[in-house]
């Protein structure tokens, strides 16, 4: 019975999205220009530099464009439906809020993985046919990271969304959300280095703390995720790698910081909704 | 699933038809092309829901909105088959005390039951059986009207094949595949009754249902309510149309700044009230015999006199009184009408009490 409101929810959400204009706009320009990144990547530069130029190119985009759309999906789907009306129907219905909660997160998570998918795809394709001997499983990697990081922030949208009385303070939130963790961060941390005198520009060192901090970050880890495991956008060799980076700072341990990304947002949203007056 | 043999009741043409208890089937005579409906018994329903249980049971509810008491202690119970109407002045607490009842709101203190489940504990089963019209119908507008419906069906585990049917009675059948962002006010209105009584709830919840609606709406809605009473289905309406209240209503509850004022039928509560009905007399001619003669009964508690009209407030055993007073004064009666106190009477008695 349960999986069945959740599905029929699911299902819902998916029709519903598929229409909304604002997604249909931003998949269409993610699609267009991981397509021109692709293109542009496979046919200025030589052998193997393909992809590594078509998935830094790719990896800004995702930045940028992955965490607005699923920032859009989430933010206004509980206050929007509130503030529409359409939540009072929903809740008179029998199904409770952690059903809802599931649905809509499947549902968006839906849309958003096709979006991602739609924009990887077109560029996969390009890729295969301008490049030889890809290494399509570091691209699936990046594939699959980057829809955990559209996830991350798609179940940020949803608590912020159970979070506000209003869907225009809750888009807000929203920006502030995107610049935080695109832009603000970036020189927070940096700030930090320079006032705390860290880096030891001589012997080429920086403190543990500074890796560290990308933990709290979803998209550092994001980027540190790409960049250990897809060696087309790496660093330098494993061995290198292992020299600079403290030993915390590994894929497994920025996985594990994803999930958590992925999961606590979800379970407050829960609580919030669970105790929220729907008006 | 239940299997039943039917007649046409045009060509006599013999149908079996299959339908789950408490379902209502709309039917198609594969021969003349009649349409019906055959609903089909819940025997469980009439069981548990006999004529005079409580399937509705508020128990001082009190719902607290930034320390100011929305609903204050709030207490009434509706049985089943029971129309009941809820009135107030806006911000009188009518949604809150709904919400509340559907579980959309957190209460302060207080017990809600539906059918005997607590709204609270045991939400899936006590929304089950409800139909709920909100006072602000929303529905999702970049999907159509059909895709809608099928969507609430789903979830309230009703047969897709009960949308189309509702969709013709209420007559959208036109705008099925619109968006229903496109639909006019009226139109969503009416989608909104057909979510509300989809599945054949035993339990129906308006809030201010005949808003947006033209006038044949407004009939068309409150025939349903009817129609629905008569199959045992409790309805609980909130609405500022008193006369719609009245006409359809077999008792109200009215509240005022949170508190539930008065609560019986609408002949009780004029009771209570010591209202008495209103009757106007035309004459053809009003001499001074006639005036006097009439002034002399003490019983009376109003007269007004104009050119050739008397309009009296008295109670039933005077109104009689009054007529052969004129008839011994020679008086030529051409036109009665007698007036019984209103709900709006009843209504601004109660509110203006507890102001």
């Amino acid at each position: 019975m349960m999986q069945n409101m959740i599905l029929s929810i699911t299902k819902k959400e998916i029709m519903d999205n598929i229409r909304n204009k604002w997604i249909i706009i931003i998949t269409i320009l993610f699609a267009s220009l991981t397509l021109f990144a692709s293109y542009a990547g496979s046919i200025f530069s030589e052998g193997w530099q393909d992809l590594g130029v078509t998935i830094s190119v790719m990896s800004g985009l995702v930045n940028f464009l992955v965490t607005i759309i699923a920032l859009i999906l989430g933010y206004s789907t509980i206050v929007g439906e509130i503030e529409l009306g359409s939540m009072n129907s929903l809740l008179s219905l029998p199904v409770n809020r952690l059903e809802i909660i599931l649905g809509k997160f499947l549902g968006l998570g839906a849309v958003l993985t096709f979006t991602i998918l739609v924009g990887f795809g077109l560029a996969g394709i390009v890729i295969g046919i301008n490049v030889p001997n890809v290494d399509y499983v570091e691209y699936l990697v990046f594939i699959g990271t980057t829809i955990l990081i559209g996830l991350v922030f798609l179940n940020i949208g949803i608590l912020l969304s159970c979070l506000f009385k209003k869907r225009s303070t809750a888009m807000g939130a929203a920006i502030f959300v995107f610049f935080l963790f695109t832009i603000i961060w970036q020189f927070i941390v940096a700030a930090l280095l320079i006032l705390t005198a860290s880096i030891d520009i001589e012997n080429m060192t920086i403190p543990d703390w500074y890796f560290a901090l990308n933990f709290f970050n979803p998209l550092s880890c994001y980027g540190s995720i790409v960049s250990l495991n897809v060696s087309a956008v790496s660093i330098g060799s494993r061995e290198f790698i292992n020299q600079i980076y403290p030993s915390f700072y590994n894929t497994t341990n920025m996985l594990i910081a994803l999930l958590i990304w992925l999961i606590i947002p979800l379970i407050l949203a829960y609580f919030i909704f669970k105790n929220k007056d729907v008006q | 699933m239940v299997k039943k043999t039917i007649m046409c009741p045009k060509c006599k043409n013999q149908m079996t038809i299959e339908g789950n208890p408490g379902e209502t089937k709309y039917i198609l005579c594969s021969k003349c092309k009649t349409e019906g409906k055959f609903f089909f018994k819940d025997e469980n329903f009439s069981e548990i829901n006999k004529l005079g249980n409580t399937v509705i049971e508020v128990k001082n509810l009190t719902k607290i909105y930034n320390g100011i008491k929305a609903v204050d202690n709030v207490s009434f119970n509706i049985k089943q088959g029971e129309v009941f109407g809820f009135l107030g002045p806006n911000g009188a607490g009518k949604t809150t005390t709904i919400k509340s009842i559907l579980g959309l709101i957190k209460i302060n203190q207080g017990k809600i039951k539906i059918n005997d489940y607590n709204i609270i504990k045991e939400e899936k089963k006590a929304k089950k059986i409800i139909g709920y019209l909100p006072e602000k119908v929303a529905f999702y507008n970049n999907l159509t009207a059909l895709q809608n419906l099928y969507f609430y069906a789903e979830m309230k585990g009703v047969s897709k094949d009960e949308c189309k049917p509702l969709i013709t009675e209420f007559g959208l059948i036109d705008s099925l595949n619109k968006k229903v962002g496109k639909y006019s006010k009226g139109m969503t209105q009416r989608l909104g009754m057909i979510r509300a009584i989809l599945g054949h709830p035993r339990i129906l919840i308006l809030d201010e249902p005949s808003e947006g609606f033209d006038p044949r709406g407004k009939i068309q809605v409150r025939n349903k309510i009817k129609e629905l009473k008569k199959q045992g289905t409790s309805v609980f309406i909130s609405s500022h149309n008193l006369s719609e209240i009245q006409e359809v209503c077999d008792r109200v509850g009215i509240i005022n700044r949170g508190v539930l004022v008065a609560e019986d039928s609408v002949d009780a509560l004029s009771n209570k009230l010591k209202l008495k009905p209103q009757m106007t007399i035309e004459l053809g001619e009003i001499n001074d015999e006639i005036k006097k003669s009439i002034k002399e009964i003490k019983e009376i508690n109003k007269i007004e006199i104009t050119e050739n009209k008397i309009d009296i407030i008295c109670d039933s055993k005077t109104k009689a009184k009054v007529i052969l007073a004129i008839e011994k004064a020679g008086g030529n009666i051409i036109n009665l009408k007698t007036k019984e106190p209103s709900l709006e009477e009843v209504f601004i008695k109660y509110t203006e009490a507890s102001q």
